[in-house]
């Protein structure tokens, strides 16, 4: 497994800064009411095409389910139907496999210039750096991938890249890396502005001899990719480039194309609330004489990097996941802090689980505790991936291999000694009530603490109330002797 | 029937008011209300913090105080949700335990789930005494509401209560940053979070926030209060129904 270059130890450190970062913050203030209503929206089409969302996630989990429990018998299966219809098929333990196979690929075949569509597998190889290190420019064409890669910066979000910058900062961007002087921008000029990269991006689209996109999905039974896509960046550089390499996880595998179909009518609605991307590609084998365009050469490049280990186990159903970005969209700590907190690929409820399963548990330790367990990450995800548990499994499993702090252990162990010892347990809330009682001061609105030594990090944002200085118990008592 | 109070660990500390509350109002639907002298906390912190074998000696230990009752009842939706729903799973390979264990759990009602299941089965109980003048707006917490389906019941509780009026937030079902232990370990990022929640209770205009959770109350009133509002009210379902200013 390759966790190269994760950040994600130094969540609470980052976590803080992301909060201190006010323009930040008024990106995430604006952006996530749109993708909550976006989400909306599309659960009410789904709802007018007659379509229950509760029924269409069992569907959609019933079929990701049934490729993880043969995923090798299926992986067979595309290879041998992918190389019938003309493509290759290659194999990455990791992501450092993988993009050694995709350097040493360009390099056979004299590519200078690769363009890229939208790939979060390019993330866990750290493809773009392998490929500038080996003298080859990738140029990400997907608009945010765009904006993310001219900041160099990796994406915040699985599905909107850039969402954490803002107008002006995306015209600084533009005006510098396009030689231009910067101007005023509003929303109103967003159409102008993705046009601008339209045109930079064209030279490139024309020039690359080299295509890389992702897969949304892998059709099983006729050996094809499937791409969905809004801004149509996906098909110039599937099409155009002589060689087309797609560069996907092993679990992204569906049966048939009856199987894609199903899928189709929950990814987009739960992603961006469409009823259907603009663009739905399905990519099979490689140009057949005859055809205008399409690449002479199509490699799968298929990427293990944790993924297999997790067959079988108890944390199988993360494997089901389809990337589409709901859970992050949902989540109170994501819009918190946006995707970069989380240091390592995949942020959000998704990533907490991901990252430490992929680049190791005593590598991410705040991240499955980066989460108020509110569980509106599992009741939003198209294939009932039951986030919150697997959460809670990933913490269980960092006390089974002793990686919580020893502080944290020596309070767990008091508490719990307490808490089985009734008699203790009520002379010291009885003294607590009364300690807390005498910390706190009177006002209008009530009694309250506001510097708590024993828990400082509560007082530092919030007031603390407190009680009447005797506890439940202690009344309870005395009114059954009065 | 003879229902068993199942107070909380923060009610006890933090409000007692609450659990006294919850005392009358289970006793006005015609119950026998016991409080199991020898309660603590169900556990769920252990739980919560990942640490397995203390829940589970935590859930034996409640389960043991708890099966001899018709009723469990638990003014938090949070800590019902650990007896109903965690503690089968914890003990389901147990076979000592696993029936006693399920049994608590299918007897273990959080407060307005028992109370609207009481108002739907007999027909005698009058209303409950509480008042309040003025406008209320509702926090979903979300363990009640995503683990429980607490979601009516409080509302059509809060609808016989005379001088209310419910005005619903904007995005009421949104978590409002407390997690339990995540709202001191992440402190900041849990006061960003109950910053939007302080928004919405504002944007009502309502003279009070009312809440199922107790945990969820604190950090709403907290953070309302450091903001300097000091005249929103912050107030719990059973204070609300019960009435009258107890201890």
């Amino acid at each position: 497994m390759s966790g190269g270059g994760s950040q994600a130890m130094h969540f609470k450190a980052r976590a803080g800064d992301k909060l201190a970062d006010r323009i930040l913050q008024g990106a995430l203030k604006k952006a996530q009411p749109l993708f909550t209503a976006k989400r909306r929206k599309g659960m009410a089409s789904l709802a007018a095409d007659g379509l229950d969302f509760a029924a269409m996630r069992a569907a959609a989990q019933a079929i990701r389910q049934r490729v993880l429990d043969d995923l090798d018998v299926w992986l067979e299966i595309f290879e041998a139907r992918a190389v019938a219809a003309g493509a290759d098929v290659l194999w990455a333990r990791d992501g450092a496999e993988a993009a050694r196979l995709i350097v040493e690929l360009a390099q056979r075949e004299g590519v200078r210039t690769v363009t890229k569509s939208k790939s979060m597998l390019s993330e866990e190889a750290g493809l773009n750096a392998a490929l500038t290190a080996a003298g080859i420019r990738p140029v990400e064409t997907d608009l945010g991938e765009y904006i993310v890669q001219l900041a160099q910066e990796p994406p915040s979000h699985i599905i909107a890249p850039a969402v954490h910058k803002t107008i002006a900062q995306v015209e600084a961007l533009f005006a510098e890396a396009h030689g231009r002087p910067q101007q005023a921008r509003t929303s109103a000029d967003i159409p102008k502005m993705a046009d601008e990269a339209r045109q930079v991006l064209r030279r490139d689209f024309l020039a690359a001899d080299m295509g890389i996109s992702g897969a949304n999905f892998l059709i099983a039974e006729t050996g094809s990719a499937a791409l969905v896509t809004n801004e149509g960046n996906g098909r110039m550089v599937t099409t155009l480039p002589r060689l087309h390499v797609v560069l996907t996880g092993i679990e992204k595998l569906v049966p048939t194309l009856e199987d894609f179909a199903t899928l189709m009518r929950i990814l987009p609605r739960s992603a961006t609330g469409q009823d259907i991307s603009n663009y739905v590609s399905l990519l099979t084998g490689t140009r057949r004489d005859g055809d205008l365009d399409g690449p002479q050469k199509t490699v799968f490049v298929l990427v293990d990097n944790g993924r297999a280990g997790l067959l079988g186990g108890a944390f199988e159903p993360m494997l089901r996941c389809i990337r589409c970005g709901a859970c992050m969209n949902h989540c109170p700590v994501y819009f918190a802090l946006g995707g970069h907190a989380y240091g390592w690929v995949y942020p959000g409820p998704m990533g907490s689980v991901l990252t430490p399963l992929y680049t190791g548990l005593e590598n991410a330790l705040d991240l499955p505790h980066a989460s108020t367990g509110c569980n509106q990450c599992g009741s939003v995800c198209p294939v009932g991936i039951p986030l919150p548990d697997l959460l809670h499994g990933l913490r269980e499993a960092q006390n089974a291999r002793g990686l919580r702090p020893p502080g944290e252990r020596l309070t767990m162990r008091l508490w719990g000694w307490l808490a089985r010892h009734p008699r203790s347990y009520r002379l010291l809330t009885r003294l607590a009530a009364r300690y807390l009682h005498w910390l706190g001061d009177d006002d209008a609105a009530g009694r309250r603490i506001r510097i708590f030594g024993l828990a400082p990090a509560w007082t530092a944002g919030r007031d603390l109330p407190v009680g009447p200085g005797r506890s439940f118990f202690e009344q309870y008592a005395a009114r059954k002797r009065d | 029937m003879r229902v068993a109070l199942y107070v909380t660990c923060l009610v006890d500390l933090m409000r007692p008011a609450i659990g006294f509350a919850a005392l009358r109002l289970i006793e006005a639907c015609g119950c026998d209300v016991v409080v199991p002298p020898a309660q603590t906390c169900c556990g769920q912190p252990a739980w919560s913090a990942g640490n397995r074998p203390l829940a589970i000696e935590l859930a034996r230990k409640a389960i043991g105080e708890l099966e001899n009752y018709d009723a469990i009842v638990v003014p938090s939706g949070s800590c019902a949700d650990q007896i109903r729903n965690v503690y089968p799973q914890l003990l389901a390979d147990q076979p000592a335990w696993a029936e006693r264990a399920r049994r608590v759990a299918g007897n273990c009602r959080e407060l307005t789930t028992f109370l609207h299941e009481m108002l739907r089965s007999t027909a005698e109980i009058p209303d409950f005494p509480g008042e309040f003048a003025g406008r209320a707006t509702y926090h979903d917490a979300c363990k009640g509401l995503r683990a429980l389906g607490i979601k009516e019941q409080p509302r059509e509780l809060l609808a016989r209560v005379r001088g209310l009026t419910l005005h619903e937030m904007d995005e009421c079902e949104a978590c409002c940053g407390f997690g339990g232990a995540f709202s001191v370990r992440f402190a900041d990022v849990s006061t960003r979070i109950v910053d939007d929640k302080c928004a919405a209770i504002a944007r009502t205009g309502a003279d009070a926030v009312i809440g199922g959770d107790l945990g969820c109350l604190l950090n709403i009133e907290g953070r309302l209060r450091r903001l300097g509002d000091e005249t929103t009210r912050v107030l719990h379902i059973a204070e609300v129904l019960a009435g009258g200013d107890e201890s």
